[in-house]
């Protein structure tokens, strides 16, 4: 049963200056749907539009972004929402943080500097459940933190006083007080130094086992991807184009660009250079016409320049958007081509 | 803390007042022109007939008071040594009265309008500011930076020309000149404190209206920054209340550069200060030392200089000490 449901998702930067409009099709055109439960993993190199998808889905929509089309559907158990169309501020602020929250990239400083720890908790808890300090709030946030491993005595701290991989911890904290049902990590681990990593990707495992929420996991780093992710949809300059359970895509990629990504990974015990994807990502203001990997592609065909390849089911949970994959379908439409001249 | 905040704020006022004070002494005796001379010019001009040996013992007693005897070293030295045992030297306009008492009288009127104006204008400022960058596009707030930006260039003697010509001129509402009414009785009664505070209104209000738009706009381009920052972000996106994310995370992080800038623009608001106290004649520093200007008063320039010094200084230093209450990073290093 799906928990999110994203259709036909639109969100540009719209940038106006000295009367000429710069529009960048961050995301353009994204379907999917998240299972409840599950983590959702999201991959791409840097710049094609992850962290659009996610302000997007979780309607952190301002200036320079806009939505032009398509709707985020939220489907929780007491009620379904498009939190697209709410229409107050105020609702959507009663949903953000407390039925959706986010962790942020590691290298993010998201503690208010010149408050103690402690303060950030009571911002949180006080907004959503109205509980003002006290024994009850001390009572609530000393279990979550405890139960994550941390040191009561850190909610006395500020920020700079404590080190990068502890601070991440915090804000998974407090991501996490109040058991939201989606939970969107963007970059959770990047900019920290492996072993933090390894224990950050531990205490996002924990947290899911005992609140049973759905996850958004994004980031460029497919190794992340393979130790936490039930399914995985791989982005390339604002589309998605191919979306499979991570073992799936990890033994049968079958977009090119899957590919590329998967033979930049280093293998155990490899310890040839690895090259890096080849090319660069396109520009979004000027994407590429047809399939956007169209220029990069080591099997691009002529027809890859003229159309957009659409999301196809190729195998069962397994979708493609590649011409490669509908190759029957391909030859009936050149013969029908023939047949009109 | 003490070690890496203090410590270096302490020497580095030290090293400005010693240089400060150091160039009041230089100055003067790079200047072509010979006070004691001058003097003596005078006199003789105003028609007063002098023997040669009376003249001779003037120039020697003028020397002293000036402290222009002896070699330079030594009279830098003594300059030191007078300077401490608080002893300006006697004005020449209004001699014998000491500098120092002259000083005495005129500061607390300057101490008084730079506070007033200053708290005034940093207080409102700064809250319109963070109004502005909590809802920028309201039609007030693009008026408030319009009047901002279009006051800014204004020099302080023209406000307060204008306002004085307006309120007090054509229509009479203030006094036009004075720190009291002549004849009043000096004390702590409410007739008293009215008349001080009719008589400090215009020039407050010079001072405010100017500086206002300085601190607005200074609180505008740090908030703006603040908005993108981080943790006002997650602020938001973890669905906090406009309210909370304006006061506790934007306005909170922008207090300390607007104290900073404090510190930084203490000195051209003292200037303010003086100019406008002379526009209203205001019996404070600034219309002593446009007083002694024109009576060419050595002595009285230099004190007031050496005050000055002194007063800036020591506020920035005050400015300074107050930053580690508001920043937890530099309270705990
Ligand atoms: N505030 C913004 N204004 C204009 N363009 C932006 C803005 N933020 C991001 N972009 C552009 O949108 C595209 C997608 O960015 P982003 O979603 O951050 O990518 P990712 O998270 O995958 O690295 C990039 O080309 C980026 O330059
Ligand atoms: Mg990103």
């Amino acid at each position: 049963m799906s928990i999110l449901s994203v259709e036909n998702l639109k969100a540009h930067y719209v940038t106006e200056k000295r009367r000429k409009i710069t529009r960048v099709l961050a995301v353009d055109g994204v379907t999917f749907h998240i299972n409840k439960n599950e983590i959702y993993g999201i991959a791409g190199e840097s710049g094609c539009g992850k962290s659009t998808l996610l302000k997007a889905m979780s309607g952190l929509i301002k200036p320079p972004l806009q939505v032009l089309e398509g709707e985020v559907k939220y489907h929780f158990d007491d009620r379904e929402l498009d939190i697209l169309a709410l229409r107050g501020e105020k609702e959507r602020r009663e949903i953000r943080g407390a039925r959706i929250s986010h962790i942020p990239q590691g290298s993010m400083s998201v503690l208010n500097p010149v408050r103690r720890i402690r303060k950030s908790f009571e911002d949180i808890v006080g907004t959503h459940l109205g509980i003002r300090g006290g024994s009850e709030f001390e009572e609530l946030v000393k279990s979550h933190i405890e139960a994550l491993g941390l040191d009561w005595n850190v909610m006395h701290s500020f920020p700079h006083q404590l080190s990068g991989g502890m601070r991440q911890r915090i804000t998974i904290a407090l991501a996490t007080i109040l058991k939201p049902d989606v939970i969107f990590a963007d970059e959770p681990t990047t900019a920290l130094d492996v072993v933090v990593q390894r224990g950050v990707v531990q205490l996002i495992k924990k947290i899911k086992q005992e609140q049973q929420n759905t996850m958004v996991i994004v980031t460029h780093d497919l190794a992340i991807h393979a130790n936490l992710c039930d399914r995985l949809a791989i982005m390339y300059a604002g589309r998605i184009v191919e979306e499979a359970n991570v073992d799936d895509m990890f033994q049968t990629p079958k977009h090119p660009y899957t590919e590329m990504l998967l033979n930049s990974l280093p293998t155990l015990g490899d310890r040839s250079v690895r090259e890096s994807a080849p090319g660069a990502p396109p520009s979004l203001v000027n994407p590429p016409s047809g399939c956007r990997f169209h220029p990069r592609c080591p099997k691009v065909m002529e027809k890859c320049r003229l159309e957009v390849p659409e999301l196809i089911e190729v195998e069962s949970g397994h979708q493609v958007a590649c011409f490669l994959q509908e190759g029957r379908v391909y030859e009936q439409t050149r013969e029908l081509g023939a047949n009109y001249h | 803390m003490f070690k890496k905040f203090f410590i270096p704020r302490l020497i580095q006022y030290f090293t400005v007042l010693f240089i400060g004070i150091t160039l009041v002494f230089v100055i003067p005796r790079l200047l072509p022109s010979d006070p004691v001379a001058t003097q003596l010019q005078r006199m003789t001009a105003q028609g007063q007939y002098l023997d040669p040996a009376a003249v001779e013992e003037l120039r020697e007693s003028l020397e002293e008071l000036y402290g222009l005897k002896g070699g330079m070293l030594q009279q830098y030295l003594s300059y030191w040594k007078r300077l401490f045992s608080g002893d300006l030297g006697p004005s020449f306009t209004q001699f014998p009265t000491p500098v120092i008492s002259l000083i005495k009288m005129s500061l607390p009127w300057t101490v008084g309008l730079l506070l007033a104006s200053l708290s005034i204008s940093w207080i409102i400022g700064t809250i319109l500011g963070g109004v502005k960058v909590s809802f920028p596009n309201s039609l007030v707030a693009r008026a408030m930076e319009l009047v901002a930006m279009g006051m800014r260039p204004i020099p302080y003697y023209i406000m307060a020309l204008v306002l004085l010509i307006l309120l007090s001129f054509i229509f009479p509402i203030f006094p036009m000149a004075g720190g009291y009414s002549v004849g009043s009785k000096v004390g702590l009664n409410m007739r008293f404190i009215k008349d001080l505070l009719r008589h400090a209104f215009l020039p407050i209000l010079s001072m405010v209206v100017l500086e206002i738009g300085g601190w607005f706009l200074q609180m505008r381009n740090v908030a703006s920054n603040l908005v993108e920052e981080d943790y006002v972000v997650y602020a938001e996106a973890s669905g906090l209340p406009k309210s909370k994310i304006v006061f506790r995370y934007i306005m909170r992080n922008a207090i300390i550069p607007q104290i900073t800038g404090l510190g930084l623009n203490i000195g051209f608001i003292f200037g303010g200060a003086l100019i406008t106290e002379i526009v209203f004649s205001y019996p404070g520093m600034g219309t002593l030392l446009y007083s002694a200007i024109l009576a060419g008063d050595y002595n009285l320039i230099m004190g007031i200089n050496i005050f000055s010094i002194v007063g800036v200084s020591t506020a920035m230093l005050i400015i300074d000490l107050l930053y580690p209450l508001l920043d937890p990073r530099v309270r705990y290093q």
